[in-house]
């Protein structure tokens, strides 16, 4: 039997009896155990290279025109006030002004160089202000915007919680920091009117702001940070405040302040009244108003354009390149000369 | 019985003169200075002293040390320990992550860890408990009753019956074996499968039956408990008579009985208190040298981190401004009270948030590959299953998966690893004509490497074949010899076989039946040769011999003859020959000589130059097939010579002084003038496969070196055998049978003996490294190879001489040390791992190995052949040394390289998404707000990126098996760490940082300004979660970008992960939880799913990202290809055979004839070895013994001394 094997010649067939076991122990044949699962086994080939490039070019570039088309479309006027609506008596020491006493109306005139379609967007834009701020993102409670049984609830926003253990409502940083510049547009002296309903998303007005939810005590605490709220509507309604308290990604951002639902044309000048009360200066933040109309990808924005024509350019030379190259100096696929063990020769050291 | 040889003559080789044959497995124990005593059949008596019990129990944890120990041994390993560090900071105010964030992953790798902890020692307990409960007969009431093992007590009587095992140590009272001997073999202890003899105390060998044994009243007084198998002291104290015990009598757990019908004992130790048990060590648990890398990349991320956090509480205390108004600080805040405060807790703060670039679920995952990558791939690959011992390959330990990718140096055992430890009669030479047609394993070696196939040897019909003779020549068999040019010589061959020898029959007297009891398995194999030619040698006295020869005279006939032997001369290594001087019936006095080529040649008379010159082509001819050889010479004497000269043999027999050196010298005088017969040639039968295993590893950059107990003679035939050494190798042998030790030696003075040898070695050595300096700088220098035996080692290795020691076994492609003790074993491994740095693999199959598999970094067991002492040791055990091809070059360059690939994703991806986190760091002030939402940051890792990873380290497969074991080289990028070296750690970490930039700066700078027609703005959150869509995107494809194999697995976890995501963000900002959070995320994914530019985004950002790596993947592999691409692309258009196709395959015949012709017409060269084999260790001892001189012997002996026993012992005269 082959069994013997495995004992000595001397042994005197010992191992027979223990080899002989009626189990057997052979593993059965999967493909998963035997690692045979069939498999895709794709190669790199130059070929596949070039092709992958050719065909991410030539999708990409039109995409790119496409994007940057749409963006092209869209007019879009930014206009810096900051320091300008600061009379230039003020401008040594433009925090104290702000933070004075008074009508701090400002008038600013805007051209519009091309013809817009309504509605017009109005924004402001703020820089160097830092709504994501660690401290400022979580200074706020959401269960207490939704819902009047949680105005109690503000251990989350410090410092702005409660004024005289009163709660706030709505408490925390955010809602304290409101923006409250307004802005009113005429053309030709014709009041143009700015539409500020759903100027927020759906989504936070239906659900994340209460629509029993009245302001309590907002900005009764020395010092005041920024705009009041109405306390007859209910947060729902409030949606400058709902649009400030989606805060934003970067120093630098947009928020939407109305729509003027009104065509403006080419050559129009705007007359803009504006209230200049929100204090950017202590951080030397820099505050915007901007009129834009859309498309349907958004907003003036060539980036994505430009990233898709440039990306598909770079793929579209990289083809040629690599064809070049392959042309010129090829390798021959599954040369055996290019192992290592073959090129130097000896092999082992 | 050659194994154990080896293993005594090994340790008397190197320690002297230390005659102790105490051999224990695990360190020595202190023995209690008290003994215990024993009521057999008394339990009551027994009582008070509380023995322990027979149950036993390996696991590591009961149900209530279950979560404390195994908490702890989790929190052995510092990542979790970071984790909680991480976890208890983001308890704390400054985190800027919710505690869940660390907590649910960290809990969650715990909870794996544990289940699969809980798991295997679930496995170990049902073990525990089979064991326990299997049953044993022990004495109740005068009749035999059934128990379970763990009921068994000290001092019961049970009862164990054929290949039973013995449940506890015993003391062997009676067998129904007539003289109170019973046979058992230990092979679980030493792994030795020769049976043992016990021998019960007279005085106990009637209580056998139940009614008898019932009145045994003994007290047994005994040493205590302890480790050492092969010692045991005690008395037995029946009816006031004392009765010394020794460990003839004791019967080991775990041993079992043979060939007995049952034997009675009584219980001696129980339990964990057993020897068995108390040499039970726990395998050293051993962590991969690639494990012990990761350590030193967790430490640079480490690093990386802190570096990022500095910068981030740098920035910090710098922009950090009182005067932000909307941030509402005041002086109160304790936090903000200075920049050195803000920097320091923004440190902190920052730790937490970052603290996913550690990859708390690495380590939880490549536990999981590997544990499946072991039980499911290495343990059922069925190229790794052995039919014949019914084996599979076995892993006893997950952690060493991807050293097996690695190993540079493998340490073989010879006897049971490469060989069978089988000697068989395989060729011969009679007066200059070669027989015998096989073809050994060395030769097809020789005719795969010329690209011919061979097949399975068909054998002509009717060819005997057993045990030790694997003959086929029609010439001779069957009487046919008597028509060849040289019949008397052959039957002189077949006498001299079939008398010079010194083998017992044991057995009926029938061809058949007849079992040889031989001190070497050659002489066995000689002898039954002898018989299938004809004369078969059945009976031995003391002074004669009986052969029953056929055909002699004429075809079939058959008589019994009776040859006399007048003297033996004994073999020893310094004759390198035995002789016998026998009369024939007739009165014919012949001198039958067998020995070593050269040794026979300078005494052959003088004439007879064409057998000889021809003999010699045969004898080199034969070594160079890897074939042990032995001369076969006769004389014919007259009885005047004869009878002087037995004068002077008498005379040297019984001297008193150099008794041994005075035999030489008589012996001498009458062996000479002789006449050459032949030569026979024995096959130390290599394990299947593995010369062409040995061919394949050593082409994969593997140095083999052959660690033995064997004889330089003997280890050197192998390694040509094995293909280990040939001729075109530069050999360096460094030998201590030289004359200046010798004789040194002989003058006996200790001191001066080391000294001789070990300026001996240093001056070889010192030699050897200058020749193999010089040979390394010449062009296409022969390749080296380096011999050398135990006691130069033990020099060698001394502190001053380790490092030429070293330098010069570098150098070489092969080492073989043999007579080196289990010790020494371990020190050469030892000596490579830690000298050179190299990775090591042991294999061994014997108790003497373990030391060795435990040194090394990887330790192989042989299993399915012998004992289980090496498996046990081992960290993956195997049953055949051609497997290691199948465990290297398949399952472990592929754990070696899904390790690398998994370890260097798991950097790359936590590096990417915690760079995001880190660049969106610089534009919040560096005030550490986090990017993600807590639940898309803690589930990252856990849930949309955990699975891909998992399969990859599964399923990925550069080239196929077949084509790894082809393309051996490839095996050397893991040699040389191709895939895990700080130069591919440095291209992930650009990809990362290249991808993590693109994701953010790419989202961050297309969302500003409106995103859809309606001129809304997106916020923080909108903005976050779509940089992490693309992320979860990038990060799952880029899976399949570096996966070499794609099964449905990676589509299905890839597309499941990506689709993971968005599923858990629709549910997760679907709804409204009331306290736990603020709605951050709230709908978030909806909206961004209502405008046009989240699916250009989403397009655009991951093939971005993407495309770096795509590039340089394009270039690497144009420009710098691996080798293993330039092999998936020599085979890029085949598809791949199944393993069940190849398996038939292999078995395809074609026709013998033309195999054996390609073979004969292959270029070969003479070998200038010619294997000598008559040296087995344990030869000596055996005849020494016969003849009264002192060795020493194992104290448990092999069946031979039974059947020495049986025949009384007749001093010769």
């Amino acid at each position: 039997s082959s069994t013997a094997a495995s004992s000595t010649v001397g042994g005197g067939g010992s191992s027979e009896i223990s080899g002989v076991k009626k189990t057997s122990k052979r593993p059965k044949y999967s493909r998963f155990t035997q690692q045979e699962l069939p498999a895709c086994k794709p190669i790199l080939t130059p070929r596949w290279v070039i092709l992958t490039f050719l065909v991410a070019g030539v999708v990409f570039i039109p995409l790119g025109v496409i994007c940057l088309f749409a963006s092209q479309g869209v007019v879009e006027i930014v206009d810096r006030y900051d320091t300008d609506c600061i009379p230039t008596s003020s401008r040594n020491n433009m925090v104290a002004y702000i933070q004075g006493e008074g009508d701090k109306i400002c008038k600013r005139t805007i051209t519009v160089t091309k013809a817009m379609k309504h509605p017009v967007y109005v924004y402001y834009q703020l820089e160097n202000f830092y709504q994501n701020h660690r401290r400022y993102v979580k200074s706020r409670n959401d269960a207490q915007l939704r819902s009047p049984k949680e105005e109690h609830d503000v251990k989350t926003c410090a410092p702005e919680d409660n004024v005289g253990g009163e709660p706030i409502v709505p408490c925390g940083l955010v809602a304290w920091s409101l923006f409250n510049d307004t802005y009113s547009f005429s053309r030709n002296s014709q009041q143009l009117l700015v539409n500020k309903k759903g100027i927020s998303w759906k989504s936070d007005r239906e659900n994340k702001f209460g629509k029993n939810v009245f302001p309590k005590n907002f900005q009764k605490g020395a010092p005041i940070g920024g705009g009041t709220l109405n306390i007859s509507k209910p947060l729902s309604e409030q949606e400058d405040l709902i649009v400030w308290m989606r805060t934003a990604a970067l120093p630098t951002f947009r928020k939407l302040y109305g729509k003027i639902e009104t065509d403006l044309h080419a050559g129009d000048t705007i007359t803009v009244l504006l209230q200049n009360n929100y204090n950017t200066y202590s951080f030397n933040g820099q505050k915007k108003l901007v009129l834009s109309t859309t498309s349907w990808l958004g907003g003036r924005n060539d980036f994505l354009g430009i990233a898709y024509l440039t990306v598909g350019s770079i793929c579209l030379f990289l083809a040629v390149t690599f064809a070049v190259l392959y042309l010129v100096k090829p390798r021959q696929l599954g040369d055996p000369s290019y192992l290592s063990w073959n090129r130097s020769a000896g092999g082992l050291q | 019985m050659v194994r154990s040889g080896s293993f005594s003559v090994d340790s008397s080789a190197t320690h002297q003169r230390t005659p102790s044959r105490t051999v224990t497995l695990g360190h020595i124990q202190p023995q209690a200075p008290t003994y215990r005593t024993v009521y057999c059949n008394d339990r009551e008596s027994n009582q008070p002293v509380r023995f322990k019990g027979n149950s036993i129990s390996t696991t590591k944890y009961n149900v209530f040390t279950f979560l404390p120990k195994g908490l702890f041994e989790q929190f052995r390993r510092i990542a979790n320990i970071y984790f909680l560090g991480i976890s208890c900071l983001s308890m704390t105010p400054i985190s800027p992550v919710s505690p869940i964030t660390n907590v649910a992953p960290l809990s969650m790798v715990l909870l794996v860890s544990l289940i699969k902890e809980a798991f295997e020692d679930w496995k170990r307990f049902q073990n525990d408990m089979s064991i326990n409960n299997s049953t044993v007969e022990i004495l109740q009431d005068q009749q035999w009753v059934s128990i379970p093992w763990r009921k068994l007590q000290v001092g019961d009587i049970v009862k164990i019956k054929k290949d039973g095992f013995f449940p506890a140590d015993i003391l062997f009272m009676s067998s129904t074996n007539s003289d109170g001997i019973c046979y058992v073999e230990t092979a679980n202890l030493d792994g030795e499968t020769n049976l043992k003899i016990r021998k019960a105390l007279e005085r106990t060998w009637d209580y056998l039956v139940p009614e008898k044994a019932y009145e045994f009243k003994g007290e047994i007084q005994c040493e205590q408990p302890n480790n050492s198998l092969y010692t045991f002291t005690g008395n037995l104290v029946v009816q006031k008579q004392t009765l010394p015990l020794s460990p003839d009598q004791l019967l080991l757990r775990g041993c079992s009985l043979r060939n007995t019908e049952y034997i009675v004992g009584a219980v001696v130790f129980t339990g964990h208190e057993t020897k068995v048990m108390m040499n039970a060590m726990n395998a050293p648990s051993k962590r991969s040298t690639l494990e012990k890398k990761l350590d030193k990349l967790i430490i640079t991320i480490f690093c990386v981190l802190v570096t990022m956090c500095l910068i981030g509480a740098i920035g910090c205390s710098i922009v950090t401004d009182r005067e932000d108004k909307y941030l509402g600080l005041h002086n109160s805040d304790w936090e903000y009270r200075n920049g050195l405060m803000i920097g320091f807790f923004t440190f902190f703060t920052l730790v937490t948030l970052f603290s996913s670039i550690i990859p708390i679920s690495l380590y939880v995952s490549i536990e999981m590959i590997k544990f499946i990558q072991s039980t499911q791939f290495i343990n059922r690959d069925l190229n790794m299953y052995h039919a014949e011992t019914n084996t599979p390959a076995s892993a006893r330990t997950s952690n060493l998966n991807e050293e097996l990718g690695q190993v540079e140096y493998i340490f073989s055992d010879k006897t049971g690893t490469l060989t069978r430890n089988l000697m068989e009669f395989f060729k011969c030479s009679i007066g200059g004509v070669s027989y015998g047609c096989g073809v050994t394993e060395i030769e097809k070696g020789i005719a795969q490497r010329h690209g011919l196939k061979v097949q399975e040897e068909q054998r002509s019909t009717g060819a005997i074949r057993e045990k030790g003779f694997n003959f086929d020549d029609p010439r001779l068999m069957r009487g046919a010899w008597r028509n060849e040019p040289n019949p008397d010589l052959c039957k002189e061959l077949f006498r001299c076989l079939a008398i010079c020898h010194t083998v017992l029959p044991e057995g009926d007297e029938s061809p058949e039946k007849i079992v040889y009891q031989a001190a070497s398995p050659d002489e066995a194999a000689l002898v039954t040769a002898a018989k299938n030619f004809g004369f078969f040698f059945y009976r031995r006295t003391p002074t004669m011999v009986y052969v029953r020869e056929s055909h002699v005279e004429k075809m079939g006939k058959i008589q019994d003859v009776a040859y006399e032997i007048l003297n033996v001369l004994e073999f020893n290594s310094t004759r390198k020959r035995q002789s016998v001087v026998c009369r024939f019936p007739d009165g014919r006095l012949v001198l039958y000589c067998k020995g070593a080529d050269n040794v026979i040649f300078e005494r052959l008379a003088n004439g007879m130059d064409d057998v000889r010159k021809v003999t010699r082509e045969h004898l080199e001819h034969f070594g160079s097939s890897g074939l042990r050889t032995l001369c076969l010479a006769y004389k014919d004497l007259n009885p005047e010579t004869y009878d002087s000269w037995n004068e002077k043999f008498i005379q040297a027999k019984s001297a008193l002084r150099d008794r041994e050196k005075k035999l030489d010298e008589v012996a001498e005088l009458i062996e000479k003038d002789l006449i050459l017969i032949g030569s026979t040639a024995i096959e130390d039968k290599l394990q299947e496969g593995v010369p062409t295993c040995i061919e394949t590893l050593s082409r994969a950059g593997i140095k083999i070196w052959v660690l033995t107990g064997d004889k330089m003679e003997t280890a050197i035939n192998i390694a040509y055998a094995c293909n280990l050494i040939n001729n075109e190798m530069k050999q360096f042998v460094i030998s201590s049978e030289t004359d200046a030790i010798r004789e040194a030696e002989e003058r006996g003075d200790q001191v001066e003996i080391a000294r001789v040898i070990k300026e001996e070695v240093k001056r070889e050595l010192k030699k050897s490294l200058e020749e193999a300096q010089h040979s390394l700088h010449t062009v296409a220098g022969p390749k080296l190879s380096l011999v050398i035996d135990g006691k130069c080692l033990m020099y060698a290795l001394d502190p001053s001489l380790r490092v030429m020691l070293l330098s010069l076994s570098l150098n070489c492609t092969s080492v073989v040390c043999c007579r080196v003790s289990p010790l020494q074993k371990a020190q050469v491994t030892s000596l490579v791992r830690k000298g050179a740095q190299k990775i090591t693999l042991s294999i061994g199959d014997g108790a003497n190995d373990v030391s060795m598999i435990q040194a090394a970094h990887v330790g192989i067991g042989i299993s399915g052949m012998e004992g289980m002492q090496a498996v046990m040791a081992s960290d993956f055990a195997i049953a055949q040394f051609r497997f290691l091809t199948d465990l290297l070059l398949v399952h472990g360059r592929w754990s070696y390289l899904r390790i690398c690939k998994v370890v260097m994703y798991f950097f790359y991806k936590n590096l990417t998404f915690t760079l995001t986190q880190f660049w969106f760091t610089f534009r919040t002030g560096f005030s550490g707000q986090r990017f993600y939402d807590d639940w898309f940051q803690s589930l990252f890792n856990v849930v949309f990126t955990a699975l891909p990873v998992i399969v990859l380290g599964l399923f990925e497969k550069d080239v196929s098996a077949s084509l790894s074991k082809r393309y051996p080289e490839l095996y050397r990028e893991g040699i040389r760490n191709s895939f895990f070296k700080w130069r591919v750690v440095a291209v992930w970490a650009t990809s990362a940082v290249y991808q993590s930039l693109v994701c953010y700066l790419f989202v961050t700078t297309s969302s500003f300004g409106a995103v859809n027609s309606s001129g809304k703005v997106f916020g923080l959150w909108d903005v976050s979660t779509m940089v992490f869509t693309c992320l979860v995107i990038a990060v799952n494809v880029r899976i399949l970008l570096m996966s070499n194999s794609i099964t449905r697995w990676h589509y299905i976890t890839v597309g499941g992960s990506i689709l993971a995501w968005l599923v858990f963000a629709f549910v997760y900002c679907g709804i409204m939880t009331p306290h736990d959070r603020n709605e951050n995320v709230y709908f978030v994914i909806y909206v961004l799913m209502s405008t046009f530019y989240f699916y250009f985004t989403l397009l655009l950002v991951p093939i971005v990202s993407l495309l770096g790596d795509f590039i340089f993947q394009g270039v690497e592999r144009w420009f710098f290809p691996y080798d293993y691409q330039i092999v998936q692309e020599i085979h890029r258009h085949e598809s791949d055979a199944s393993k069940a196709d190849q398996l038939e395959v292999e078995n395809e015949l074609t026709p013998q004839e033309a195999r054996s012709y390609a073979i004969s017409q292959l270029p070969r060269e003479l070998s200038k070895h010619t294997g000598f084999a008559f040296d087995s260790p344990g030869y000596e001892s055996f005849f020494a013994s016969q003849l009264g001189i002192y060795a020493p012997q194992k104290a448990w002996d092999v069946a031979r001394r039974a059947s020495m026993r049986s025949r009384p012992k007749v001093p010769k005269k």
